[in-house]
């Protein structure tokens, strides 16, 4: 894929939940090294957006590519197309009856099939990357939350993925806990991943953001860069949410 | 099907008398299951080890053996009785329905008791705080606001404790009980076809256990009706 | 009436002989019954309707009719049809033990198979979503996922329905076999000593039961050992 081929598109996509229509007409462009973060209130339809491509919800209306693929019910090798999307969970998502090395390796040695050795060595190495490496051989219980979501973004980062997804990766955290989980994203981003992260944390949107996308009703309601979306932002509804976030 | 002729009236008769054992061993069930719970939840530690072996020896052994004591035991120690004041007698036994009815309804009770004790803990304390800081007493926080919440909780399990009772009838058939499965021994001994005999019987009662199942639905969910959204 | 001790020290090595036969009938039904009850477990939660279907009537079956009937149907039932009695399983069905591990196996294997399911639906969908996400396919969440988690959900219930199935094992005394219960009974026939006999004998499925119910908890430990919060970091 060339610098300027959307590593993933998405046309007109729209998602409905019996009558619930969570998703409308949905556009996305998305190139290699791109940090774009999505916001908005509840119910707008970040979580399912970001569900969609890697097809943990299957979109009714439009078209999804992840590369030159396109997600479609006749996708023979669905699994072949998740091993290249990462996702960090809200609620972190850890295997809890594995230790952390266990978890870090599992994906590896069932999906990419890399032997034993191999699997261990990646995974202390991105262990070492989120700065737990001492935590190898507890098991995820005993970790605080932010260690658990680092554990998360390692357990992710150990498939070597093209693209990171994050859905509210902070907002279950405790709030001293939430920083270190940020510096870890932070630098990922420095380090050119190309990630869609779902959140409310504005200052690292404005730190690490190509691009802002402010969603409601299903809707994209305004798209621009942090300087002009947090500065000058045209929509009423944007500076609504905004003005509400923002002052406490 | 045609050997069951002559029978139908005798197996309508044996299911009345399930039927019966049922309703008689429920009330006995609840009773025992509540008294029970309530001597766990009391603070008293001689109330608590009676409790907790009342549910050790009954939910340990098995209940064909607890109807064979009851009966067999009851019947020894009866006739005793009855011998100092007329020697005569040979034998005199509680009813098998009697002995029958108050074996699983212990049986079963035991294990209503950890059923109502933790329905009981269940309900949230939050409910109650709020009611008493309202003023009300405590017996209006007890029938306005445990009991309802209590019943909530326990009546999938006691779905199963009124499923186990009315299985369990089939086993006082073999003290002499002539519910379905004794009416069906002696339509085998007159027409020797046992399979349809033993699963008319088994029709018989899972027709029960069906209404039984039945009944327990609705009833969950008539008692869940304000827990569901309005969508 | 009196309280015959020394009956009791006469009568318990006959009874303890039948503790053999009450284990092989336990053993036995228990592994088998397993078996079964994940095969109906798995027609369960396999998504394709005419296997959940025929499983839920099996269990609505022999969930719904009392035990003691499901084992008169095989011993003295089913040697009535001709199919069975020419058929090559005839061995199994003619034979009293044959008949009683087939009943209790049968209906063991129902009650298991929906503690399993109840397992199975109580994993954490977060978990397996995760999995997904990673790339993991279905039979691979269900190995590595699903199994380990569910099986220390369901191992309480599953604790108490091998109570249930040592209970049980005292019906076979009504098809003719020696288990204790079936030597208490012939003794007490004999004797007319029900207190002493029953009451023994009830102390012994008593014992049985404790030693089942540690066991069970022991393991219960094991599989949940990483659930403990041991020492934090």
């Amino acid at each position: 894929m060339s610098a300027t081929h959307p590593l993933i598109r998405m046309e007109h996509v729209g998602k409905n939940f019996g009558l619930f229509k969570a998703l409308h007409d949905f556009n996305l462009e998305v190139t290699k090294g791109e940090r774009i973060v999505v916001c908005g209130p509840s119910g707008s339809g970040k979580s399912t957006m970001i569900r969609c491509i890697n097809r943990l919800e299957k979109h009714d209306e439009g078209r999804i590519f992840i590369g030159d693929i396109e997600l479609t019910e006749k996708l023979e090798d669905l699994n072949a197309v998740r091993r290249e999307v990462g996702m960090v969970f809200q609620s972190f998502n850890l295997f809890p009856h594995m230790t952390i090395l266990k978890n870090l390796m599992l994906a590896q040695k069932l999906v990419r099939k890399t032997p034993k050795d191999e699997a261990r060595e990646v995974a202390m190495h991105y262990l070492n990357r989120v700065k737990i490496p001492e935590q190898a051989d507890k098991y995820p219980i005993q970790l605080s939350g932010g260690q658990q979501q680092r554990v998360a973004i390692a357990r992710a980062l150990c498939m070597k993925p093209e693209v990171m997804l994050f859905d509210e990766p902070t907002s279950a955290l405790d709030p001293e806990m939430i920083n270190e989980v940020l510096e870890v994203m932070t630098g990922l981003a420095k380090d050119g991943m190309t990630m869609i992260c779902v959140t409310h944390e504005m200052g690292f949107a404005r730190s690490v953001a190509d691009r802002v996308i402010f969603m409601d009703a299903g809707e994209i309601i305004e798209e621009a860069t942090p300087e002009i979306f947090f500065g000058a932002p045209r929509n009423e509804r944007t500076k609504l949410f905004l003005s509400q976030i923002l002052t406490h | 099907m045609d050997v069951l002729t002559g029978w139908w009236d005798d197996f309508f008769w044996g299911s009345v008398v399930v039927a019966q054992v049922f309703l008689a061993s429920l009330v006995l069930m609840v009773i025992f299951g509540l008294i029970g719970a309530a001597a766990k939840l009391s603070g008293n530690r001689i109330a608590h080890k009676i409790a907790n072996g009342y549910t050790i020896v009954f939910r340990g052994t098995p209940e064909i053996l607890v109807i064979l004591l009851l009966y067999f035991g009851s019947a020894i120690a009866l006739t005793a009785i009855a011998q100092v004041f007329s020697p005569e007698i040979k034998f005199l036994d509680v009813p098998p329905f009697w002995a029958g009815t108050i074996a699983i309804a212990l049986i079963v009770g035991s294990y209503a008791t950890e059923t109502f004790r933790g329905a009981f803990l269940g309900v949230k304390p939050g409910s109650i705080e709020a009611a008493q800081a309202l003023g009300m007493n405590g017996f209006q926080v007890f029938f306005y606001v445990r009991v309802p919440e209590m019943w909530r909780l326990a009546l999938p399990a006691f779905g199963n404790h009124m499923l186990s009772l009315i299985k369990d009838t089939a086993l006082i058939s073999i003290i002499g009980l002539n519910e379905t499965l004794f009416v069906a021994k002696q339509a085998i001994a007159t027409t020797g076809a046992p399979f349809i005999m033993y699963i008319m019987v088994g029709v018989i009662y899972l027709g029960f256990s069906t209404v039984i199942t039945l009944t327990v639905m609705t009833l969950e969910y008539y008692g869940t009706r304000h827990m569901r959204s309005a969508a | 009436m009196s309280f015959d001790v020394s009956l009791i020290f006469s009568a318990l090595p006959k009874m303890l002989m039948g503790i053999g036969l009450t284990f092989q009938l336990l053993v036995l039904s228990g592994v088998l019954g397993l078996a079964l009850a994940i095969v109906l477990m798995l027609m369960r939660v396999s998504g394709k309707w005419y296997l959940d279907w025929l499983a839920q009537a099996y269990i609505y079956v022999f969930r719904g009719t009392p035990i003691l009937v499901q084992i008169f149907i095989v011993y003295y039932g089913f040697p009535q049809l001709e199919f069975i009695r020419e058929g090559i399983l005839w061995p199994i069905f003619r034979d009293p033990f044959g008949c009683a591990i087939v009943a209790l196996t049968l209906n063991t294997g129902a009650y298991v198979s929906e503690i399993l399911r109840g397992g199975v639906l109580g994993v954490d969908h977060g978990i397996l979503e995760a999995g997904e996400a990673l790339g993991l396919n279905r039979r691979q969440r269900f190995t590595y996922l699903t199994t380990p988690i569910a099986a220390r959900l369901a191992l309480p219930a599953y604790g108490n329905d091998v109570i249930s199935l040592l209970k049980s094992t005292a019906l076979a005394s009504t098809i003719t076999l020696a288990d204790m219960t079936g030597i208490a009974r012939s003794i007490v026939a004999q004797t007319y000593a029900p207190y002493e006999i029953f009451i023994s004998l009830a102390i012994v499925y008593m014992i049985i039961t404790f030693f089942i119910q540690k066991l069970m908890a022991r393991i219960e430990r094991w599989l949940g050992r990483y659930t403990v919060r041991t020492g934090q970091t």
